[in-house]
């Protein structure tokens, strides 16, 4: 399988507060194609500016981010925009999607900025709900879903456009448990049908034991780095 | 796409949304209508100065400008006045005998322009006919020959219709001569100064007192467009050199100035209004920017364009803008076309004291077309420059920060 995400001296200190935070200290990691992978820790070990870094939403202080061999982490911030859009899927913790569109556009949105065709943005976006368990919720808007209803519709609107990879930050973070599971669920069976590297962050143990590879960051370095084997 | 999302945002809240659009619509109906008094106010004074006092071009004698007297009198006036009339774009004329003079009653006197005219042509020119509001115009023949009379000289002469006045002017050799005529009309304009000056009188009557029955001092032009005035004049000053020919804006340059003022300036009026409601307009979308901080940061860290967000903001601030322009511009034209059929009537507040500035109390608001796509400029101009704070804030917003916002 062929490397997607390799990080080479991954700093990132943050200068801007009183004293200054360093956030990740020299990680060195390799994310394959297909992976399902945690990335866990306490709060404040770094998971999300792991995230940001490798999603290309923040610059290393040190160190490089390469994504299919392509060095992101010099690009400009509007190569950095149409990367990000081509690329990389986003599952955010809560409040993912445009509240004034429908889960159907909701997930279409991002095929939109790729200028896709409507016919081919339409049907993928319809199976997409389809996987998630939300084809009668097509036409329905954000405020008429549940939580979990509405990270489902943003684990669609992420992999719909066929990203190298998906980040989610904390995605059950919001959810009770039977959301969670249910999300974690759908996520790990799209990870295997449409062979999309999904990696995520989470404080949630319930979470973590569905991951086939568990990375634990503990103050802005790698502690563990273990695989594991899940139906 | 983009065009769906911002409708539909600047519909999140909806009370913000209307609230600023009312605020949008009052302030182009209230721009457009106080533009549309004032334009109506003074093309009234030009329709009434024009049509029933100056007309658009008159013709005298050089030194009877400033020394109205019979002595100085248009050479041929009666052939030239018939040759103007025969210009193409004229449509009337009226060759007067007008002289300087004193009019008195049994009980008091006045300085006052006699103007010697042919019934019919004044009436065609003037319109002096539709402006008697008593008596009759030049219908009566008794022994003493008729005089049209403004009210306003008649009220300080003491006099009324039927009553006997003595006007006493000179002749064209200089001497003093009274006659005695009766007041058969009162006409009525909104310049009361107008009305107390001036006196109609037959021509012929005038002119065998002055002793030239042909005599004509002044000839006065009714155009059939108002703006050839200018050409027109310079083509009459080409044909009668020894003439003064002037134009009513030469005659009545208040007016002229304060018209070409209103013409290039009115649309600050209604500018400086909306430039106070764009403030309101940039506060709304400013408001619903910084409640959306998380949304946007999402929106900028799957891959919309700064661009984008920018238009996106700028296309909710327009839409709002022209929902409300639209609606303003609609209402005022409502309410200026229903007015300016029926008229504004102020006499009842205080209006009547108008004509001691030659106003009417009645005022027909006016705004030609091209003003309401002015205003339909300008408002779409203060939308735009009310959308780039908010935008500007918006792209400035790291995706990385914003979407973390509570």
């Amino acid at each position: 399988m062929k490397t997607v995400i390799k990080t080479n001296g991954l700093s990132k200190t943050y200068t801007n507060t009183a004293v200054p935070v360093k956030a990740l200290k020299n990680i060195n990691l390799e994310f394959r194609e297909g992976e399902f992978t945690a990335i866990v820790g306490p709060s404040g070990s770094g998971k999300t500016t792991f995230l940001n870094v490798i999603g290309g939403l923040d610059k290393p202080t040190e160190g490089s981010v390469a994504i299919d061999d392509v060095d992101i982490s010099s690009m400009k911030e509007s190569q950095l925009f149409d990367f990000r859009l081509n690329h990389i899927g986003f599952v955010f913790q809560a409040y993912n999607l445009i509240p004034v569109l429908t889960a159907m556009e909701n997930t279409s949105f991002i095929m939109l900025l790729q200028k896709r065709p409507k016919k081919e943005m339409e049907e993928r976006a319809r199976e997409m709900l389809e996987q998630v368990g939300l084809s009668d919720k097509m036409n329905v808007r954000p405020s008429q879903l549940s939580g979990g209803q509405q990270q489902r519709v943003a684990v669609a609107r992420a992999l719909a456009s066929k990203p190298d990879f998906v980040l989610a930050d904390e995605p059950t973070a919001n959810l009770d448990t039977e959301s969670a599971f249910n999300l974690l669920d759908i996520m790990a069976r799209l990870n295997k049908e449409e062979n999309i590297t999904l990696i995520f962050s989470t404080h949630d143990q319930r979470v973590i034991e569905r991951a086939r590879r568990v990375i634990t960051l503990v103050d802005g370095e790698v502690s563990k780095d273990e695989q594991f084997e899940r139906d | 796409m983009l065009l769906k999302i911002s409708w539909r945002n600047i519909w999140r809240n909806r009370a913000r949304s209307l609230v600023i659009i009312i605020a949008i619509i009052l302030g182009v109906t209230g721009g457009n209508f106080s533009a549309s008094v004032r334009l109506g106010v003074e093309q009234q004074n030009f329709r009434e100065t024009v049509e029933n006092q100056v007309s658009h071009i008159q013709i005298h004698h050089p030194e009877f400008i400033a020394n109205p007297e019979a002595r100085f009198r248009i050479p041929g006036g009666n052939n030239k006045a018939e040759e103007i009339s025969e210009h193409p774009g004229v449509s009337s004329v009226s060759a007067r005998t007008v002289v300087e003079g004193m009019a008195a009653s049994a009980n008091m006197n006045s300085g006052v322009m006699i103007k010697g005219v042919d019934p019919e042509s004044e009436a065609n020119t003037s319109g002096l006919d539709g402006l008697v509001t008593e008596g009759s115009y030049f219908e009566q023949e008794g022994r003493l020959p008729p005089a049209i009379v403004g009210r306003e000289l008649a009220e300080t002469l003491l006099s009324d219709l039927g009553s006997r006045i003595v006007l006493t002017f000179q002749d064209i050799n200089g001497e003093m001569i009274s006659a005695s005529f009766r007041i058969e009309g009162l006409f009525e304009v909104s310049s009361l100064a107008f009305e107390k000056s001036k006196l109609f009188v037959r021509s012929d009557h005038l002119n065998e007192l002055i002793g030239d029955t042909s005599a004509v001092t002044e000839i006065a032009v009714l155009l059939s467009d108002n703006d050839r005035y200018r050409e027109i004049t310079d083509e009459l000053q080409g044909l009668y050199p020894e003439s003064k020919v002037r134009h009513w804006a030469d005659m009545r340059p208040a007016l002229f100035y304060s018209l070409e003022f209103l013409n290039q300036n009115l649309i600050w009026l209604v500018a400086i209004i909306i430039m106070g409601v764009s403030f309101g307009l940039l506060n709304t979308i400013l408001m619903s920017v910084l409640e959306r901080i998380r949304e946007l940061g999402i929106l900028m860290a799957i891959g919309m364009k700064k661009i984008r967000l920018f238009g996106m903001i700028v296309l909710e601030t327009t839409m709002l803008a022209a929902i409300g322009g639209i609606a303003g511009l609609f209402s005022s034209w409502a309410l200026i076309s229903y007015l300016g059929r029926r008229g504004l009537d102020l006499s009842g507040t205080g209006g009547e004291g108008m004509g001691e500035f030659g106003y009417a109390s009645v005022i027909y608001p006016a705004l030609e077309p091209a003003f309401y796509f002015q205003v339909a400029v300008v408002v779409f101009v203060f939308a735009i420059i009310a959308a780039v704070y908010p935008a500007w804030k918006a792209i400035r917003l790291v995706p990385a920060e914003a979407v973390r916002e509570e």
